[in-house]
């Protein structure tokens, strides 16, 4: 196969899924979908291998490839047919919590009785009947998690599966929601399906099948040329989440990674077993999370297809934190958050160099729901809010970003949340020494001061507010994420994962992590901390304690700063 | 008054004059190069190569893209913000979401920002989401942040942007008139003036961006137009806009953002004047130069206008033409990786260029393709005025390409254009069916110095029958500017559930639009008989956050607004529900018609149908063949109206060429544009 064609077939292939995404964009009825871009997008040969995909939730997408996998496996090749959509949410094999539905789709062209490709989208749907509205932070088995899907078909021979449909809508608290999002869905399945037709007429069958092949390999190769960079070895590594939504105790999550020639191994099991409350991660959202790291360390910049991760393998034993079997509890699955960036920690001891400190931790979350007063509507409106982004080698830490694993995702305006929900904010802005100290500094988080104007239900997410985010090379750990409930009143608390009512008047604020530092903030050029104290992202004492750097009208003390650092000055 | 019109379109490299003579319907071009550190000068030297008297000039139609560049290069005002307390970082924090190109990219850090911290301040002041006053304006604190400002921070220029100023605009008056009290002499850019919609960060970047360009585009508007007028020119002098229309230099100075994004508007324009003349319902414009392909999609002879785009990362909230990049230009580097051909994002630019000009570029590009496909002539690119290097273009494609690829040169270049069509091909079909609709409905009308030469191929392979190549493509941007209208915009967020109860307060809103439209037309010289006003409404279903945009004659009742909405729900998503509308946005573009040039109909003589004047043949790479065949070679200038010409044949014209293959057939219409059917 020429090197001409696999490049013209891979353009194809990529528009394809960005043809679905903008079909999903366009006519999904939840914010949550085309405004947060909660979903991912993936395109499958016959071999389910992933051939192309379409920007959205990092940890979407790789769990696509496992949903799918297992869910064909499910129903059998030999039972699908042309305008068959398949739906499921079971988390075990759908690699997400029960929210999440990947509906998936085998394209077949006219008058063929196999499939020549596969396509999958999965969105958040607002509300699968799970035992709390919004969010469920307390589950103890998959039953309380909401309706489950098993890999059934909703649409059959291009008709949809009306009964199923009812079943979903009784079980749901917002069924208008849940089933225009689903149309939406089926609307840019069809759409997929119809252009993979068309390329493949275009071309034909074996050229396509060959480009594939050819497309595969060529993402095999880009990975294995950047893992060369990598050195061999084995590393450990070792970090914490809150807990699991149960009791309050601290949980361990273990990692050893090692590369060895151009194989790439991400091995969970000295993780503890299964936990009693809704933070068990499926088997297939830890492969992903294995993926995303392989896919910022050699191709963050390719689209990605199942050539990439050939050289990967995840290892998690079945019961294992990090492989949840039947019943476990999967509903908060923060922690996959926090191992993304516990694998890079155990990377970054062989590339001090090239892997930045830890951000804030997690994605700390909020939502209000309850009814609006005037109409009596019912609403639920969530926020991820922005951490602070760890400091590398050579440059400081990005500033109150969304977190590593959720890139694409964006807030909601202060403006349109103000209108949506009974929250009014009185102050959103960056924390002056938040961000961890270094050589480089840590990116600032933010403090979001939150007071209700309308009675209502809130809670918070985070499993990252006990122990403080790592940092690199000596460089300084800042404060984790927090929610400080009713400040100033009998009811205080500092809390992490949390649900309560609010009523008009009651304040919380909310307060997320900076990065990481890398280096010794005793090392850091003196100019660079004046700019940070000029633009308040750093305290004039914090540079004299931390920094041992004087400033002084707005100007470095050169004399008082070499007698901090114990320097003859310049 | 003259009798000619002058259309001035300053580019990164060159500046372009046009002149249409009113008279004979002549038009005749020069050109200068862009003196980017006193643009007024550049801009005299092309005017003066056209050796006319200005007072002999009606009209001059200014295309700039100096506020844009300015943010670009960052020489901008140093600016400061004023802002409600305990929100200054409003920003920076953005979105918190990171561009789709940097998904995976751990190592992100912002671009550098227009406005430092230090230099925003916040004041005790808050409006709740109603527009109603829960904490009051601290006078006192607005004088020390603005003294703070000035004195301490140096500041210019400076952006005053409260929460939910687009509810309730008082307390941003408030802040104005003090700072305008303090410092006279100081630029203000307030949120609700320069753009009254909601979301703050939105509106914040817009009111910083216009802050920043201000002080630099006034300056750059009042000294061209005195020269100008040093050297005679007394008629009316109008700056074209992003989105359409042009506004005198007056307007352009209170609204300096609206010129911002005006670089390709001309050519939008002239191709919704020629979709008119030629009646064309749906129009494809590809315009195809150097470092990119834009396209823009156009109804009705309407252009689809967009209400917030991008600058950099920034976004701003104003009209501008919905104008996609598709990808790759001329310039763009072709490259071999790990076993795939891929086409860009690099480019090599005007310098060095690409392979074929000998100026030490040594990456092989589209344009060095087109040269050893054969479409291009060596010797007689851009009037022969740049001499191409054929050979050094082949053996780069050999060795960069083709030997690891194991293909000859020919073949290689084949699968750079077929890599282009595909991204094209892809690009096309994505943005034309996030509005539901079909490519194959659409003509293509293609312009800039590649376009012609692409435009046919694409409409092969994406089964497009018709496309339209105006005359001179090369210059047709500058042209088009000459078919501008005087044109403002104005808006108002309005967020309500639409019930009939609600429509009189909608019509309300209208009138108040439509006077402040009226008003800017009226300053601007247009007389209110000539006025035109179109009103949109911007709504969605309940819970939605996209918006349609719907133009409505007058004020329907509901029944018929909610009957356009659905419809036009269903027309673009596919579905409608029953969900309540909600009204977002209200806008009303007011139009003042502007006399312009007609299009001329080429002199008599009569064709005999098919066309024997062919100038020789050349061997060039056939794409509905797959093989070199011989093309006719025919000089434009020699077609008559009624010539018609069958592919495979190159059509050339000194400043660009037109490729169409075997199966395409070419005519000259009475107007000398090529009509390709495919």
């Amino acid at each position: 196969m020429d090197s001409a064609t696999i490049g013209v077939i891979h353009s194809y292939l990529c528009s394809a899924a960005e043809e679905m995404r903008r079909t999903l964009i366009r006519t999904a009825f939840s914010p949550v979908i085309y405004e947060v871009l909660d979903f991912g997008i993936s395109i499958y040969s016959s071999d389910l291998d992933l051939i192309a995909d379409a920007p959205g939730l990092a940890f979407f997408l790789g769990a696509n490839d496992y949903a799918v996998k297992t869910g064909i496996e499910r129903v059998g090749v030999d039972n699908l047919e042309p305008g068959d959509i398949i739906a499921l949410n079971y988390p075990y094999w759908s690699s997400a919590h029960a929210a999440d539905v990947a509906l998936f789709a085998p394209v077949f062209d006219d008058g063929e009785d196999r499939p020549f490709a596969y396509t999958c989208i999965r969105a958040h749907w607002l509300d699968m009947g799970a035992k709390d509205p919004g969010y469920v932070l307390d589950s103890t088995d998959i039953h309380q998690e909401g309706l489950i899907l098993p890999a059934v078909k909703v649409y059959k021979r291009g008709k949809p599966d009306k009964e199923l449909l009812d079943v979903i809508r009784f079980n749901s608290r917002m069924p208008e929601n849940v089933l225009g999002d689903l149309e939406a869905q089926v609307a840019a399945t069809q759409t997929g399906i119809d252009r993979l037709k068309q390329v493949r007429r275009k071309f034909g069958g074996d050229v396509l099948a060959q480009a594939i092949t050819g497309i595969l390999d060529y993402g095999e190769r880009i990975t294995r040329k950047a893992l060369k960079e990598i050195p061999n070895g084995s590393w450990t590594a070792e970090d914490y989440v809150d807990d699991d939504g149960i009791d309050d105790e601290i949980i361990p999550l273990r990692v050893r990674v090692t590369v060895k020639n151009d194989r790439f191994i991400v091995d969970f099991s000295e993780s503890p077993g299964a936990a009693v409350g809704p933070v068990n991660i499926p088997f297939g959202l830890s492969q992903t999370i294995g993926k995303v790291v392989l896919k910022i360390l050699t191709a963050p910049n390719h689209p990605s297809n199942a050539g990439c991760f050939r050289p990967l393998e995840v290892i998690a034993p079945p019961g294992n934190l990090f492989h949840a079997v039947y019943p476990a509890a999967t509903y908060t699955l923060w922690p996959a958050m926090v191992a993304l960036e516990l694998v890079l920690k155990a990377l970054s001891v062989a590339m001090p160099d090239r892997i930045p400190a830890c951000s804030g931790g997690d994605v700390p979350g909020f939502m209000m729901y309850g009814k609006e007063p005037a109409s009596g509507r019912p609403y639920a409106i969530s926020n991820n809010e922005p951490v602070g982004w760890g400091a590398a080698a050579g440059h400081d830490g990005a500033n109150a970003h969304n977190h590593v694993s959720t890139t694409m995702v964006r807030n909601t305006p202060i403006e349109v949340m103000e209108a949506k929900t009974g929250m009014q904010f009185d102050r959103v802005e960056l924390r002056c020494d938040s961000g961890g100290a270094g050589k480089f500094r840590g990116g600032l988080g933010i403090y979001r001061d939150i007071r209700f104007v309308w009675p209502g239900h809130f809670l918070s997410i985070t499993k990252k507010s006990k122990t403080s985010p790592w940092s690199l090379e000596g460089g300084h750990r800042p404060q984790p994420n927090a929610f400080h409930v009713f400040p100033d009143t009998a009811r205080n608390a500092k809390v992490g994962t949390y649900r309560t009512a609010v009523s008009p008047g009651e304040h919380i604020l909310s307060v997320s992590a900076g990065g990481g530092g890398h280096g010794n903030p005793g090392l850091r050029d003196p100019g660079l901390v004046l700019n940070d104290v000029l633009d308040g992202y750093v305290s004039v004492q914090a540079a004299e304690e931390i920094y041992k750097v004087a400033i002084k009208d707005g100007k470095v003390d050169t004399r008082a700063t070499s007698a901090l650092r114990g320097t003859t000055g310049d | 008054m003259g009798s000619y019109n002058l259309g001035i379109d300053i580019g990164g490299t060159f500046i372009d004059a046009i002149l249409f003579d009113g008279k004979t319907g002549e038009t005749r071009l020069e050109k200068a190069p862009t003196v980017p550190q006193n643009p007024s000068s550049g801009v005299l030297r092309a005017v003066d190569k056209l050796g006319i008297d200005l007072g002999e000039v009606g009209t001059i139609v200014h295309g700039t893209t100096l506020g844009l560049n300015a943010v670009l290069e960052r020489r901008g005002a140093r600016v400061g913000i004023i802002t409600t307390e305990g929100f200054r970082d409003i920003l920076e924090l953005g979105r918190g979401d990171l561009p789709a190109d940097h998904m995976y990219d751990m190592h992100y850090r912002r671009p550098e920002p227009l406005v430092q911290r230090r230099r925003i301040a916040g004041v005790p002041e808050r409006l709740n989401v109603d527009g109603k006053v829960d904490v009051r304006l601290d006078g006192d604190a607005v004088v020390n942040a603005v003294n703070h400002l000035v004195h301490k921070q140096d500041v210019s220029s400076m952006a005053i942007c409260c929460l939910h100023s687009y509810r309730n605009p008082e307390h941003e008056r408030q802040i104005a008139a003090i700072a305008r009290e303090l410092f006279p002499d100081i630029w203000l850019s307030v949120s609700h003036e320069v753009v009254r919609e909601y979301r703050e960060y939105e509106r914040t970047c817009t009111t910083v961006l216009d802050a920043y360009i201000r002080p630099i585009f006034e300056r750059y508007i009042d000294d061209l137009y005195s020269d100008l007028a040093d050297k005679g020119f007394t008629g009316r002098f109008l700056v074209m806009r992003s989105s359409g229309g042009a506004m005198t230099a007056q307007a352009a100075k209170q609204r300096p953002l609206d010129s911002v994004m005006s670089g390709p508007a001309g050519g939008i324009i002239g191709a919704s004047y020629l979709a008119q003349q030629l009646q064309l319902d749906r129009v494809l414009t590809m315009d195809f130069g150097g470092t990119s392909l834009d396209t823009c999609v156009i109804e009705n002879a309407a252009p689809d206008v967009i209400h917030e785009t991008r600058l950099q990362h920034m976004p701003v909230l104003i009209p501008t033409f919905d104008i996609r990049c598709l990808g790759a230009g001329g310039g763009s580097i072709a490259w071999l990786e790990e076993g795939m051909l891929r086409l860009g994002p690099q480019s090599a630019g005007a310098e060095p260029g690409p392979i074929a000009y000998g100026r030490g570029g040594k990456e092989p590009t589209l344009t060095d393709a087109a040269l050893v496909l054969g479409y291009i002539d060596p010797d007689n690119f851009l009037n022969g005025e740049l001499p191409l290097y054929m050979t050094e273009a082949r053996k780069g494609l050999e060795s960069g390409i083709a030997t690891p690829m194991g293909a000859d040169a020919l073949e290689a270049a084949a699968g750079i254009f077929s890599v282009l069509v595909a991204q094209t091909e892809g690009a096309v079909r994505e943005i034309t069916i996030e509005q539901g609709k079909d490519p194959k409905e659409f003509s293509i009308l293609a312009f800039g110095g590649a376009g012609p030469l692409v435009a046919p191929l694409l409409a092969l392979e994406m089964g497009i029958p018709s496309t339209i190549i105006p005359n001179v493509p090369a210059v047709f941007s500058a042209w088009g500017m000459l078919m501008a209208d005087l044109a403002t915009d104005v808006s108002r967020t309005y967020i309500v559930e639409l019930e009939e109860s609600q429509l009189p307060g909608v019509a309300e809103l209208f009138q108040v639009l439509e006077q402040e439209a009226s008003s800017s037309l009226t300053q601007q010289g247009v007389e209110t008989d000539k006025q035109a006003m179109v009103r949109c409404m911007e709504m969605r279903y309940l819970g939605q956050e996209h918006t349609l945009k719907l133009e409505v004659q007058g004020m329907p009742a509901y029944e018929a607004v909610r009957f356009l909405f659905d419809s036009a729900h269903e027309q673009r998503y596919g579905h409608r529900t029953e969900q309540p509308l909600e009204l977002v946005n209200l806008r009303v573009t007011g139009l003042g018609r502007v006399a312009k040039p007609g299009l001329a109909r080429q002199s008599a003589t009569t064709s005999t149908g098919s066309f024997e004047n062919v100038s020789g043949t050349r061997k060039a790479y056939c794409f509905r063949d797959r093989k070199m065949k011989v093309f006719q070679l025919v000089e434009r200038h020699r077609l008559v109206p009624g010539d018609c010409i069958s592919g495979p044949a190159i059509i050339d014209e000194g400043t660009s060429t037109t490729v169409i293959y075997t199966g395409q057939v070419c005519t000259l219409d009475d107007f000398g544009h090529l009509l390709i059917t495919t």
